[in-house]
């Protein structure tokens, strides 16, 4: 036998460890990636060169293409809460990496801990794409209300977060997992207005959407990209939505 | 190996795991039922039983990774129970049924392990050692069953333990990989590191365990060294032999050690225990017999094995204090 003990290096964190993992595996795993950033990326592109998306809709100074900003972003958020965060972490789950972590000094909070690290930084990737694209290449001119816009953009974030642990804890496998996370992606991508804007629906469903965390998210980041305070509607919407779905999803987390 | 040093002193029998009375139910069912043994350091502990037997559960007891109903356990004086933290930086654990991710790196694995204790062995090291230089950058999903059962038990080791736990670390490999596996175990033993395996395979048990704990329906059968339960438990030596003569029966049933004499044929079996097989051999030369085609079998674990499982309900409490 060979084995020595190792020679003491700088110890390096096991926190840092797992992000560096957890972050090599997201960028291998390609579904957060290409849901999360090659999607809002082509709908970008496939939008900005629609023709009517950037005429100025009838009465309104605004282009079809610059309400789809805020779409595009809260598309972001829904593939990354449903697909990104989730899925990786049920699997991990059932093939029974989280209890293997559980038997070293480490628990597997952490590990939890850097998967959300690592899809918050993937989503903060996603939303600078989608605004520096509309900017950049489309020129899209945005009238930021800089605190309304970080205040929407935060809740937004940690509403979808919350509801991808919320599925990770209640899901018993990757496959209910899989169908859960199936079973919202539709209703979620409609009331985010992704097939046709909120501001087209009847009102009775424009009212609705508004209670739905997408629906509040989109609606608070257009105000605050046409530099107006978010509603308060929506953002306390989305703060019930973190709130709920944060504190059941740590209620009932399972290991195992 | 400058190793053995190691292991003689490891003979010494000094005990550091003790499971006492230990009890697990699940629903009606007692997973494991009262329990009781010690474990010495440095030996290799098998634990061997059919499946469902409570293998598992028991070692998930000795690990803290599930609380005994009744009944305790300590390992070097700590209780896994509420010292689980503790614990965990000396017991190396591999699981059954546990996966990698399957996009992870082998070097990336050992590495995130590695970080994860205090003085870690160095990961190079123990690839080299494991043979997994060459797949270092391979992903999980990408390895032979054998490698990844490798890369599972040095993940169980990048902590340095003391103690490792492994549960059935060969189902499912190839014969080659299985012989790799047990020569890994008999190095990490030779290590100075105490270990305890769970396995349904006897042939296993039998070549690598010190000490074996037959577990059947959550209770503790027999335990002693592999040897001792085939020679107790298994049944004896069987030899059988074509004689160039027909043999009295009588000649050889009284031969001390000698339990049955049959026949099949012209062939003559004799059943016993001891040096039968001299004693008969001898004892056919003195009444000038030639014997032509002779066979001899003696017992080994799986017989004690199958006899001891198959007897139910019966226990036989072998007493540590025996030994």
């Amino acid at each position: 036998m060979s084995v020595k003990d190792a020679t003491p290096k700088e110890a390096s964190s096991p926190f840092w460890e797992l992000l560096k993992v957890q972050g090599k595996l997201a960028l291998r795993e390609p579904m957060g990636l290409v849901f999360g950033i090659a999607l809002p990326l082509i709908l970008l592109l496939i939008f900005g060169n629609i023709p009517t998306f950037n005429e100025p809709i009838e009465g309104n100074s605004f282009t079809l293409f610059k309400l789809y900003i805020p779409i595009l972003m809260v598309t972001v958020l829904i593939f990354i809460g449903l697909f990104g965060l989730p899925i990786p972490l049920l699997r991990d789950r059932e093939i029974g990496w989280l209890r293997r972590i559980s038997t070293t000094p480490i628990s597997p909070t952490k590990l939890l801990a850097a998967q959300t690290v690592i899809y918050l930084i993937l989503a903060a990737v996603g939303y600078t794409i989608v605004m520096a694209g509309s900017i950049l290449i489309f020129g899209v001119e945005l009238a930021f209300n800089i605190s309304g816009f970080i205040l929407a953009l935060v809740l937004a974030t940690l509403a979808m977060f919350s509801l991808g642990l919320l599925i990770t804890a209640v899901a018993p496998s990757q496959s209910t997992g899989n169908g859960i996370t199936m079973a919202l992606l539709y209703p979620l991508l409609f009331f985010a207005g992704v097939y046709v804007p909120i501001q087209v629906l009847p009102s009775g469903l424009q009212t609705a959407a508004l209670f739905t965390p997408v629906g509040a998210a989109v609606n608070a980041l257009n105000s605050s990209m046409n530099g107006s305070f978010p509603s308060f509607v929506s953002l306390a919407v989305m703060a019930a939505y973190a709130a709920v779905f944060g504190f059941v999803a740590i209620r009932y987390f399972r290991w195992e | 190996m400058s190793e053995t040093v190691s292991v003689i002193e490891a003979s010494k029998k000094k005990s550091i795991i003790t499971v006492s009375h230990l009890c697990k139910q699940y629903g009606a069912v007692a997973a494991v039922d009262d329990v009781t043994f010690s474990i010495n350091e440095g030996e290799i502990f098998g634990i061997i039983g059919p499946n469902g037997a409570g293998k598992t559960t028991m070692v998930e007891c000795i690990s803290g990774l599930r609380i005994p109903d009744s009944g305790s356990v300590a390992i070097y004086d700590l209780n896994p129970k509420n010292e689980r933290e503790n614990l965990r930086k000396f017991v190396g654990v591999q699981l059954q049924m546990s996966a990698l991710p399957p996009r992870i790196k082998v070097s990336e694995a050992l590495n995130l392990f590695a970080s994860f204790y205090s003085n870690p062995l160095d990961p190079q090291e123990l690839m080299e050692t494991l043979g997994l230089t060459k797949k270092r950058n391979a992903t999980f999903k990408k390895l032979s069953g054998g490698q990844k059962q490798r890369l599972s038990i040095a993940l169980a080791l990048i902590g340095n333990p003391k103690i490792a736990i492994l549960d059935e670390l060969t189902t499912g490999l190839d014969p080659d990989a299985r012989r790799e596996t047990w020569e890994l175990i008999e190095s990490i033993r030779d290590r100075g590191v105490t270990v305890i395996l769970v396995t349904h395979y006897m042939d296993e048990a039998e070549r690598l365990c010190d000490r074996v704990a037959l577990i059947n329906q959550g209770k503790l059968v027999a335990l002693d060294t592999p040897a001792a339960l085939a020679a107790k438990e298994g049944g004896g030596i069987h030899m059988q032999f074509a004689p160039s003569h027909p043999v009295d029966d009588k000649l050889l049933a009284v031969l001390p050690g000698v339990t049955a004499v049959h026949h099949r044929g012209t062939r003559v079996m004799v059943d016993g225990s001891g040096d039968i097989t001299t004693q008969v051999l001898y004892e056919l030369l003195k009444a000038d017999i030639t014997v032509k085609d002779v066979q001899v079998k003696s017992s080994n674990l799986e017989d004690a094995f199958v006899k001891l499982t198959q007897t139910k309900g019966k226990t036989l409490k072998t007493q540590e204090a025996q030994r």
